[in-house]
């Protein structure tokens, strides 16, 4: 009759809920439901069962030393504990879903790195009506006419004026 | 700068009559100017009044070209002068009617682009102040150099105002205009109507609608710029935007640990479940057996009971002989009548 008592974490769901991405509703909406309806289950059992009033058991029972024996052996019981299996797939499940989100947090870190070097350049660079054609080509290089592959004016196919 | 040289070139012309080596010295000026607007005209922007430039550009390519031509003339005339008069009279009209045409192609193209001449001037003037050249070229300014009537530099009322006033370079002006007149170094002819009336027209058309043009040219580059700085803040703003959504997706990711507690809880408490059902599984089964026996054993009592007084029921009935029953009968009809008389005796009393 040893209740084990692993501690039980307790979890914000609202601020669970705003991490959520939207294309991932559905998913935390039913995690939800099912960890509600196990915690539910779990409040409506008392957490030790009633005692038996084994006195009254000894006085009424006629037959000699059942109640004895019943009551000796009821003492004697041990429950089995569940066995765990879960745990350890969900710790390796965490496991590898820290290292793709370490992996995808540097790819975000590299991506935010080049949008930051392009914001850069858009905010340093010379207003448009100081530039030459120099400038602006070095600042857009697709504005620079290629003058090889078309050697005549407009320097460009006559489609794309 | 540009008009003031030319004027001041050909007035020296008009003077002497060396007309060839004026011409010459014309000439070289007048490629120098061309190489000088070439040189500018490579580093002004494309966006500032690239036709202006050009044309300026153009029109002392053609300046110098006349010029060239008017070498070879002179020195013509001048060997027409030497052979004889009858010839050189007409090849000498010609050095100065062609100058004078000289003049009002230069005088009337300056016109125009008269102010503008001085103001590039200015700005080449304020470009090459320092020996490094700047990068990015700064902006030119709005207006051109202060000209006044259109053609006369600001310059020279302020460089001959200390010693002759205010009406200084008018008298200048006057003075030079008269003598040009009456020594004939000017000659009046029908070119000078023409010169005068086409004069008119142009100086009438441009003031008219010279605004309004130049504001269309602008309206055209205006448009132009907007458009690449429109380009340029979308993809200023999508950048930004881009950046935050990057951001919020880290913190996003940042909480996956709370889905790996749910999970965790949610096995923990299905494990702290089952036990406690089968905890509550054992005692109720022992308490069925328990019952169950105390149920048995009550069960059996009853049934003893029962059997046990069902069997003494019978036998008494058993017992009983005919003989005692028809006495118990009389005795019991007697007893009847005793108890009839007596209720009727006390109803009656």
């Amino acid at each position: 009759m040893a209740g084990r008592r692993v501690a039980l974490k307790t979890i914000d769901w609202v601020a669970f809920a705003e991490r959520v991405p939207p294309n991932q509703r559905t998913m935390f909406n039913n995690l939800k439901t099912r960890s509600d309806a196990v915690a539910a289950k779990l409040t409506s059992l008392p957490e030790k069962p009633a005692a038996i009033d084994w006195s009254y058991y000894r006085s009424a029972v006629v037959k000699a030393g059942m109640v004895d024996e019943f009551e000796k052996k009821f003492s004697g019981l041990k429950v089995p504990e569940p066995v765990d299996t879960q745990t350890a797939l969900i710790n390796a499940q965490e496991a590898e879903a820290n290292t793709t989100a370490a992996a995808y947090i540097e790819a975000s870190k590299g991506r935010i790195a080049q949008y930051e070097k392009e914001l850069d350049k858009f905010q340093n660079m010379i207003p448009f009506d100081q530039m030459t054609v120099e400038d602006l080509n070095d600042t857009f290089p697709e504005t620079k006419l290629d003058k090889e592959k078309h050697p005549y004016w407009p320097h460009k196919p006559i489609a794309e004026l | 700068m540009e008009s003031l040289t030319i004027h001041i070139l050909l007035e020296e012309f008009m003077r002497f009559d060396v007309l060839s080596w004026r011409a010459a010295s014309f000439f070289f000026t007048a490629s120098s100017l061309h190489r000088a607007s070439w040189q500018k005209t490579q580093q002004m922007r494309e966006s500032y009044n690239n036709m202006q430039i050009l044309s300026q550009h153009l029109l002392f390519r053609r300046i110098s070209r006349v010029s060239a031509s008017l070498v070879a003339l002179c020195r013509r005339a001048r060997r027409g002068r030497d052979k004889g008069a009858l010839c050189s009279k007409n090849s000498t009209l010609h050095p100065s009617n062609m100058l004078s045409r000289l003049v009002i192609v230069s005088a009337s193209g300056l016109k125009s682009s008269g102010p503008l001449g001085a103001g590039l001037v200015q700005a080449s003037r304020s470009l090459h102040t320092s020996s490094q050249s700047l990068a990015p070229v700064p902006p030119l300014p709005e207006k051109g150099g202060k000209v006044r009537h259109g053609i006369f530099p600001e310059e020279i009322f302020q460089l001959l105002y200390p010693k002759t006033g205010v009406t200084g370079p008018y008298m200048l002006g006057t003075g030079l205009l008269l003598y040009m007149l009456s020594k004939e170094i000017y000659v009046i002819n029908h070119e000078t109507f023409a010169a005068a009336s086409i004069g008119a027209v142009i100086i009438y058309g441009v003031k008219k609608f010279g605004p309004s043009v130049a504001a269309f040219a602008d309206k055209l580059n205006e448009e132009k710029v907007a458009k690449a700085q429109e380009v340029k803040d979308l993809a200023m703003a999508s950048l930004a935007q881009a950046i935050e959504d990057e951001k919020k997706e880290q913190w996003r990711a940042e909480g996956r640990s709370m889905l790996f507690d749910a999970k965790r809880n949610n096995v923990a408490m299905l494990l702290e479940t089952n036990y406690r059902e089968r905890l509550h599984m054992v005692t109720n089964e022992v308490k069925r057996r328990l019952d169950y026996q105390v149920a048995l054993q009550n069960l059996h009592i009853r049934m003893e009971q029962e059997h046990m007084v069902n069997w003494v029921e019978k036998s008494v009935i058993g017992s009983i002989t005919p003989q005692q029953e028809k006495e118990s009968i009389a005795k019991c009809i007697t007893d009847l009548k005793v108890l009839a008389k007596a209720t009727q005796a006390r109803a009656t009393a």
